[in-house]
């Protein structure tokens, strides 16, 4: 029973796998992802990868279809032998290529892939060994599970959803402390007046910033009138006004304010 | 000055604590004016002279050695003008031999690099959420695997473009995020400054 059971489990995953190369969405960007071009020369990877596709329906259907024989097992399995060589050679000669076995998006190819093939090997080499006797629909259902689990095709399907479940259920990252980002402060500062006056001055990123009170200080490095000067900008934490944003050019090593920006007033006070 | 001094002192300077004795006529605050910047000069076909990438091999002083990935041996200065970040501002001694840097300043005489700013391990990463935990995002990267490690206080999160929060609750599975982060060198971990989605 266990044995029959994997000749329909290895026919449905054949009529799978090669009904995606043949009817497919986009097969010539599917065949483009693989390393099948290295493989058999470029232009021709389209090609290739429909007569896989071609071959996994044709073996697919003389298992499906009785009677059940030895030598369809036998190409099964040499078909997956040769599944399995050929990620072995597609992870060393490309690492980033698709795997391609059921159409694209199942990313390069990792241990998933690897040991998906290698089960189809097994299955296949148990169908070979299948008798007359009848399959068991619970064996195939949980033949094809595994399967379906270790096809990263077919994540979005049945993993991201329940991901997706979890998340909504209960958040990982809600309940972080909740505190004004620099990112807002530093956006803030780039759309105020204050900073269109002095941008063309400035010549560093982000130096140094701080906060105290309701306010938050970032410092740039500045250069003016061929003099290292430092530009500080002060911002308010608990609302998004960009007018509001106050900046003094100063100079460090005299301790001199030579130039202030406030929001109402005009510039350059003396 | 000590650091809390100076930051004393720039505070004051700002919220308009301390006399201004420059009391130069900066032109208007159009923007027009902010387009008024004396514009670079530089020959499209060589490589921009006043910018650095690389791996820093080694740090001497105040010097960091850098080797580029066209195998270009950079030596940069780092000074008090220098504006440092490694995830957030930073200061030097958070910066180590093995990590990744860009460094715009001017290039000095001697083939030195006076650098205006470096940004140590940045990356960059249009991805997809995969999975999340406690503090972790799982990214799809382009089909590579990336952990984003989420730094309490320091993460952001930008939705819809609007002012970054630091709630990212209203991230979601299986949906698309821009990363900006600090690389753990020679792992497949970042550590995430601004996450960018829609919400």
């Amino acid at each position: 029973m266990l044995l029959s059971s994997q000749v329909f489990v290895v026919a449905i995953v054949l009529a799978w796998t090669g009904g995606v190369k043949l009817f497919g969405p986009a097969p010539g960007l599917a065949a483009r992802r693989t390393a099948l071009d290295r493989l058999v020369g470029k232009g021709r990877e389209l090609t290739a990868y429909r007569a896989v596709g071609v071959v996994e329906l044709l073996i697919a259907a003389a298992l499906a279809l009785p009677p059940v024989e030895f030598a369809e097992g036998l190409a099964a399995t040499a078909l997956a032998l040769g599944f399995v060589a050929y990620l072995v050679y597609a992870r060393r000669v490309r690492p980033e290529s698709d795997c391609g076995c059921m159409g694209g998006k199942g990313g390069p190819i990792g241990w998933r892939s690897l040991s998906r093939a290698c089960l189809l090997v097994l299955a296949s080499a148990m169908a070979a060994g299948a008798g007359q006797e009848a399959a068991s629909p619970l064996v195939v259902l949980a033949g094809l599970a595994v399967f379906v689990a270790l096809s990263a095709e077919l994540d979005r399907y049945w993993l991201l959803p329940l991901r997706r479940l979890r998340v909504r259920l209960s958040h990982p990252l809600a309940g972080l402390p909740v505190r004004v980002p620099l990112a807002a402060g530093v956006e803030q500062v780039e759309r105020s007046p204050a900073y269109r006056a002095v941008a063309g001055l400035l010549r560093s990123d982000v130096r140094d910033t701080w906060t105290e009170g309701e306010w938050r200080f970032v410092s740039y490095s500045a250069r003016y009138q061929d003099r290292a000067a430092t530009v500080v900008f002060a911002v308010p934490t608990d609302r998004f006004v960009p007018e509001e944003v106050q900046a003094a050019l100063v100079d460090e090593s005299t301790e001199e304010t030579l130039w202030r920006f406030a929001p109402t007033a005009s510039v350059g006070l003396a | 000055m000590s650091s809390l001094g100076r930051r004393r002192f720039l505070s004051s300077a700002a919220l308009g604590g301390a006399a201004v004795v420059g009391a130069t006529a900066f032109g208007s605050v159009a923007p027009e004016q902010a387009l008024a910047s004396p514009s670079l000069e530089l020959d499209p076909a060589l490589p921009d002279p006043n910018f650095a990438e690389g791996r820093i091999s080694a740090i001497t002083g105040s010097m960091l050695m850098v080797t580029g990935s066209d195998r270009t041996l950079h030596r940069i200065h780092v000074t008090d003008g220098t504006s440092l970040w490694k995830l957030r501002p930073t200061t030097f001694d958070a910066i180590k031999v093995g990590d990744g840097l860009y460094a715009r300043g001017l290039k000095l005489d001697d083939g030195t690099l006076a650098a205006d700013s470096v940004w140590v391990n940045i990356v960059n990463l249009t991805a997809h959420i995969t999975a999340m935990e406690r503090d972790v995002l799982h990214l799809d990267h382009h089909g590579d695997r990336v952990v984003g490690h989420v730094v309490a206080g320091t993460t952001a999160a930008v939705y819809n473009d609007t002012p970054a929060v630091s709630d990212l609750s209203l991230l979601q599975v299986g949906k698309h995020v821009q990363v900006i982060g600090a690389w753990r060198p020679d792992t497949n971990e970042v550590d995430i400054a601004t996450v960018f989605a829609a919400a």
